[in-house]
């Protein structure tokens, strides 16, 4: 894993994580730390060419990539991305060390903001997972529940509607018009219900790109409403995929707090 | 400096124009300003109040939808009333004692306001608006065959007096929601977010937690009215009585049905 921060025109610092605690340091190409030990601390101090004092921070997080923070002279930096950084104003292209743009001068976004940005960009991309797994999972299960409703149906032919079904279902008796009402819906439920759960997960993730927290906070709601309701109907399905149900939980957490300290922060 | 720059890319300066100096007035709050938003932001005071209190009203929705579970469990083993009597007790009691915990914030909800007669007029077009699209939705259910659960025929098996139907399928939801989303929820959110935003997740919120995706869009929009009413009127009790006359009228057309 590698990172880079550009600080000025002319220094740039770069960090190399390897595969077994290898950890390397150059600023502009010169190694200024390079070491395989273990550190309890997870930071590593230097020295910049000019005397500030550097300080490079990596913290692992329980969900996702580890949090990589470097401070010169205390002061957070904003690490270089992959794609050019624009102005969010006037979508002029930026270097990372702005601190105004120079097109329009509006104040570019600080380090942290990135960061919090990241973990809601992050969220809403488990909005949108979670779209793309109702879709899936509806059509996957009206395939299922319409081939066992329809066996079940056949073996109601020849009984009169009126009639009352002879075994209790759930402790509940029915009688066989009752029933066959239900048993012809539920495949159609199944399907409804997950494209109205998938139809309110794109809402809200488009709806997060303009006030993210409100949007997060609901499909996080609707999220662990879901995992109680398929709970409540067969209490099997809460142990069923509950490290892909922890994640999401923990991305969409991550990105409230997100959202809830940029909206705080520029209150 | 690069080229086609307008402004100072460190100091935000104008570089086309003279530095004056109310230019570098504005320079230099910008600066303070950046310096403020430097400052690591979930530590500030203000985020660190809202957290603990969105943590706070995670409980409290928490509670609520575990109560739902426990008991749509039991449900699943006992087709009993008692069981409604239970859920409504326990969310009762966790309703309660959230408002207790608030009341000082929540006083104003609780007193009558006197508002205007165009006050009056928005709230009855608002409950008959909100009557007729309701309607309509249950209605367009019922054509596509949808069947709907009807939340009195477990008290109707059980010969429990018409009374009863009425305190626990009307009554005291109504109360208990308005508490619980209009009360507590909306306007601890209120303090938090904007009214708009506050509105629409308590909505949202009250529509979810009747885990019943079907019923999503029409609790939504009863959401949206009873939010609406407390905000108008400032006042919790218009929205209790649009919304216990509501479960009223379903449960008159589910007995005479």
């Amino acid at each position: 894993m590698d990172r880079k921060w550009e600080l000025d025109e002319a220094t740039t610092v770069t960090a190399h994580f390897g595969w077994f605690g290898k950890k390397v340091l150059s600023v502009n190409g010169k190694e200024v730390y390079n070491a395989r030990k273990y550190t309890r601390k997870r930071e590593i101090e230097f020295s910049m060419p000019d005397g500030r004092a550097g300080l490079l921070t990596f913290n692992p997080e329980f969900i996702g990539k580890p949090t990589i923070h470097l401070r010169i002279a205390g002061n957070l930096v904003v690490e270089t991305p992959k794609k050019p950084l624009k102005c969010e104003s006037c979508k002029a292209e930026a270097k990372p060390y702005d601190k105004f743009c120079g097109s329009c001068g509006k104040p570019m976004p600080t380090a942290q903001d990135y960061e919090l940005r990241g973990n809601i960009s992050t969220a809403t991309n488990a909005i949108k997972a979670l779209a793309v797994l109702f879709i899936l999972g509806g059509l996957l299960m009206f395939a299922v529940t319409k081939t066992q409703t329809d066996a079940a149906l056949v073996k109601l032919e020849g009984m009169q509607d009126e009639a009352t079904y002879p075994t209790q279902i759930q402790g509940k008796a029915y009688k066989v018009g009752e029933l066959r009402k239900e048993l012809a819906w539920e495949p159609w439920s199944v399907l409804w219900i997950n494209l109205i759960l998938a139809t309110m997960m794109i809402g809200l993730a488009i709806w997060a790109r303009r006030s993210p927290l409100p949007a997060v906070l609901i499909a996080t709601a609707t999220y662990l409403v879901v995992i109680v309701a398929s709970g409540i109907a067969d209490p099997r399905s809460l142990a069923q995929g509950w490290i892909i149900k922890l994640i999401v939980i923990a991305f969409l957490v991550k990105g409230i707090k997100a959202a809830l300290a940029l909206r705080d922060a520029r209150a | 400096m690069r080229v086609g720059t307008q402004f100072c890319p460190s100091c935000g300066q104008n570089l086309t124009q003279p530095a004056v100096v109310v230019g570098m007035a504005a320079v230099g709050q910008g600066g303070a300003a950046l310096q403020a938003a430097d400052m690591t932001l979930t530590r500030m005071p203000r985020f660190v109040v809202h957290w603990e209190e969105l943590k706070r009203l995670a409980w409290v929705f928490g509670l609520l939808l575990a109560t739902s579970f426990a008991f749509g469990i039991a449900w699943r083993s006992v087709h009993s009333p008692w069981i409604d009597v239970m859920a409504t007790s326990a969310q009762a009691l966790i309703v309660l004692v959230a408002v207790a915990s608030r009341w000082s914030k929540l006083e104003f909800l609780f007193r009558f306001h006197a508002g205007s007669l165009r006050d009056g007029l928005v709230l009855i077009l608002i409950a008959v608006v909100f009557v007729a699209l309701a309607t309509s939705y249950f209605k367009l259910l019922e054509y596509f065959g949808v069947p709907i659960y009807t939340s009195t025929a477990m008290f109707t098996a059980a010969d429990w007096p018409l009374w009863s139907i009425f305190l626990l399928v009307s009554i005291a939801p109504a109360v208990l929601e308005e508490l619980a989303f209009r009360g507590v929820i909306q306007s601890s959110l209120e303090r938090m977010l904007n009214a708009r935003d506050a509105w629409l997740i308590q909505a949202a919120l009250f529509s979810i937690l009747h885990l019943h995706p079907l019923m999503f869009p029409s609790h939504f929009l009863m959401g949206l009215c009873f939010g609406y009413m407390r905000r108008r009127s400032r006042s919790i009790y218009p929205g209790m009585l649009l919304h216990a006359c509501w479960n009223a009228l379903v449960v008159l057309q589910e007995l005479t049905a």
